[in-house]
């Protein structure tokens, strides 16, 4: 999968830490806890990129996956007496088995058909919490969150709060899925991904297992979702509320206005959307609108943003500052 | 027995409305090849409309046809305004495979449901409403019995069915609906005959927004109505749609009586919270035996 590990890309994967570690230690709390926010739909924006960006596949049930992703992480904390390191690998490794239960299934379907199966997936996946309620704990959900700071990372860098602990817990994982996602960008896999993407046919031609390679996608898609998933239920709380379907369509809405086709615009996207209630709010604050209008604000300015980046300008923020490079696609 | 007999109408009477849901998703979907996921943000906004005017007096059919009239509106302004302007940039580098030009409205017509909804949400502060309905929705009482079904079923049920009469005739006996047929099945034939496909395009999204518009009227009466009450509506039509076949109208109608009833018996004989994982499975098992769906033709690949 990765014959030439490019030096490059480690660099910019230890690069992007320092500089959210950074930026974790100058904002306030609550800004923080936004940014660790950030990182996880990172990640799971960085699944619906392989998905759609690059596999031309379209999932409307992220949440599901990162719903997997989540409760699996709980459990391996409540029931298998597992700290949050170790359940978080043990939550991605369930999420790839599921990534490939899922891919088996619908890699047979295309477009629509695809849609419809994953919008009901991720309608029935959160429905199964009521139906075995003893082990997922029903409506309410399972409990769960991210511990306390290792006391030598507190005499390291001083006194930790509780953001900035969900900050500093995400943010190496972060940091690896980012250096995993630009290595299969660049790598045999991204290329094959992108082949099927553009022409099924000419792509089998040309040597590539197309079923094999859709199979693959969900598989890593799903590793990338469940990972997501896992840090976004260590806030406090797994539970269906948590992973509501709204919360995919969140996903799809930053991964567009980013940009669908590259990890530059996984991130922007991310950022778009954990901080644009906020900016609104802070624009807004002043003009003594009804409470009605205020609350509906975010969700009109990001849906007219996503209908907007799609009839303008497909290829979203990051689309549009690569537009100058000459680049084949 | 009263049980099976009232689970067979209950679902038969909200089959016929996801069957008149799937049938404004078939439309647009072989008029314009968009799965049209803000169908029933449209439709809700027109139920609101429908609601506010029964709210200061006006009489249930007024309103009843005035949201009928918005919902072609809003249908045709969706066309107008995003999936034409859309559709004219398939040469962009972002459309160019087929996988991406199905993906790509789809993710607009999210847009646009996210913008009905928050629309909605400013103009009618998001208040839960009831919405009446035009007869009894209580059982119905024949000779001193009462029957598994009430006088509102059998008027979803019989307007469903004119509706669908009405598109049926319109289909296969009228020029218009000739020149819609021709379009979807080619539309560079059609065009070269002298069919405007622009116009036709336009069309289809028209009669898929009264179609919806309808629907939003029909269910209404048993559920409350707020920005986001019809999503599950759509959700469960558009799996109709998937089940019966995309491109088959007759596909999409029978799906959602399929899926009414389905919906139905798991809810009297098992529990309401196993509904969508019934659907899955029933989903599962149609598309593993026909990926095509019941009714739909297989796609044809060329190189």
């Amino acid at each position: 999968m990765f014959k030439r590990l490019q030096t490059g890309n480690a660099l910019k994967a230890i690069l992007f830490f320092w500089v959210i570690f950074y930026l974790g230690k100058v904002f306030d709390a609550y800004n923080q806890g936004q940014l660790s926010v950030v990182l996880m739909y990172f990640i799971g924006i960085l699944s619906i990129t392989f998905l759609t960006g690059l596999s031309g596949q379209i999932s409307l049930g992220q949440g599901a996956l990162m719903a997997i992703g989540g409760y699996t992480c709980a459990l391996g904390i409540l029931n298998l007496g597992l700290n949050y390191w170790q359940s978080i690998i043990f939550a991605v490794l369930a999420s790839l088995v599921a990534g490939w239960i899922l891919g088996v299934t619908a890699a047979r379907l295309s477009g629509p058909y695809l849609a419809g199966t994953t919008l009901v997936i991720a309608l029935a996946i959160p429905s199964l919490a009521n139906r075995f309620e003893s082990v997922f704990g029903g409506d309410v959900g399972l409990s769960v969150d991210f511990g306390n700071p290792p006391q030598w990372l507190n005499n390291l860098i001083g006194e930790i709060g509780f953001e900035q602990w969900q900050l500093f817990a995400t943010l190496p994982f972060a940091s690896i899925a980012l250096y995993i996602a630009l290595n299969l960008f660049k790598s045999r896999t991204g290329r094959s991904w992108r082949a099927v993407r553009d022409h099924e046919i000419a792509a089998s031609l040309a040597g590539i297992n197309v079923q094999r390679m859709k199979i693959f996608t969900f598989v890593v898609a799903s590793g990338f979702a469940g990972l997501a998933g896992a840090m976004y239920g260590l806030r406090g709380i797994v539970g269906p509320s948590v992973y509501p379907i709204s919360l995919s369509l969140a996903l799809l809405t930053g991964a567009v206005l980013g940009g669908l086709r590259s990890i530059e615009g996984a991130f922007i996207g991310a950022v778009v959307v954990v901080f644009l209630p906020d900016l609104i709010e802070k624009v807004t604050g002043n003009w003594e609108l009804a409470p009605q209008i205020g609350n509906f604000l975010p969700a009109m300015v990001s849906s007219l943003l996503l209908i907007l980046t799609v009839v303008l300008n497909p290829a979203g923020v990051a689309g549009a500052l690569h537009h100058r490079k000459p680049r084949h696609k | 027995m009263e049980q099976f007999l009232s689970a067979v109408f209950a679902g038969t009477a909200s089959g016929s409305i996801y069957a008149l849901v799937a049938l404004g998703l078939v439309l647009v979907w072989r008029g314009a090849g968009v799965i049209n996921f803000a169908q029933m943000g449209q439709a809700m906004f027109s139920t609101y409309v429908a609601s506010t005017l029964i709210m200061h007096e006006y009489s249930y059919w007024f309103a009843f046809f005035v949201a009928l009239i918005v919902g072609t509106t809003l249908g045709a302004i969706v066309d107008l305004l995003v999936m034409r302007p859309l559709s004219g940039k398939r040469g962009s580098a972002m459309l160019a495979s087929p996988a991406m030009r199905a993906t790509v409205p789809v993710i607009a017509s999210l847009g646009i449901l996210g913008i009905l909804q928050s629309a909605a949400g400013m103009i009618w502060a998001a208040e839960e409403r009831g919405f009446p309905a035009p007869v009894s929705t209580l059982g119905l009482s024949i000779g001193g019995t009462v029957m598994p079904f009430t006088a509102f079923d059998l008027f979803v049920i019989g307007i469903v069915l004119v509706t669908l009469f009405i598109t049926t005739v319109f289909f296969q006996k009228t020029g218009m609906g000739l020149a819609m047929r021709a379009s979807a099945l080619n539309p560079e034939v059609a065009r070269l005959s002298g069919i405007r496909t622009s116009s036709v395009r336009t069309l289809s999204w028209a009669i898929s927004g009264a179609a919806s518009s309808l629907a939003g009227l029909l269910v209404t009466p048993s559920a409350n109505l707020s920005p986001n009450s019809l999503d599950l509506i759509l959700i469960i039509g558009f799996t109709a749609t998937v089940i019966g076949g995309l491109d088959s109208l007759p596909g999409g109608v029978l799906g959602g009586f399929i899926l009414g009833l389905l919906i139905s018996f798991v809810n009297v004989y098992r529990s309401p919270s196993d509904i969508f994982l019934a659907i899955l499975i029933f989903l599962l098992i149609v598309l593993l035996v026909r990926p095509q769906g019941l009714l739909g033709s297989k796609e044809v690949r060329r190189v």
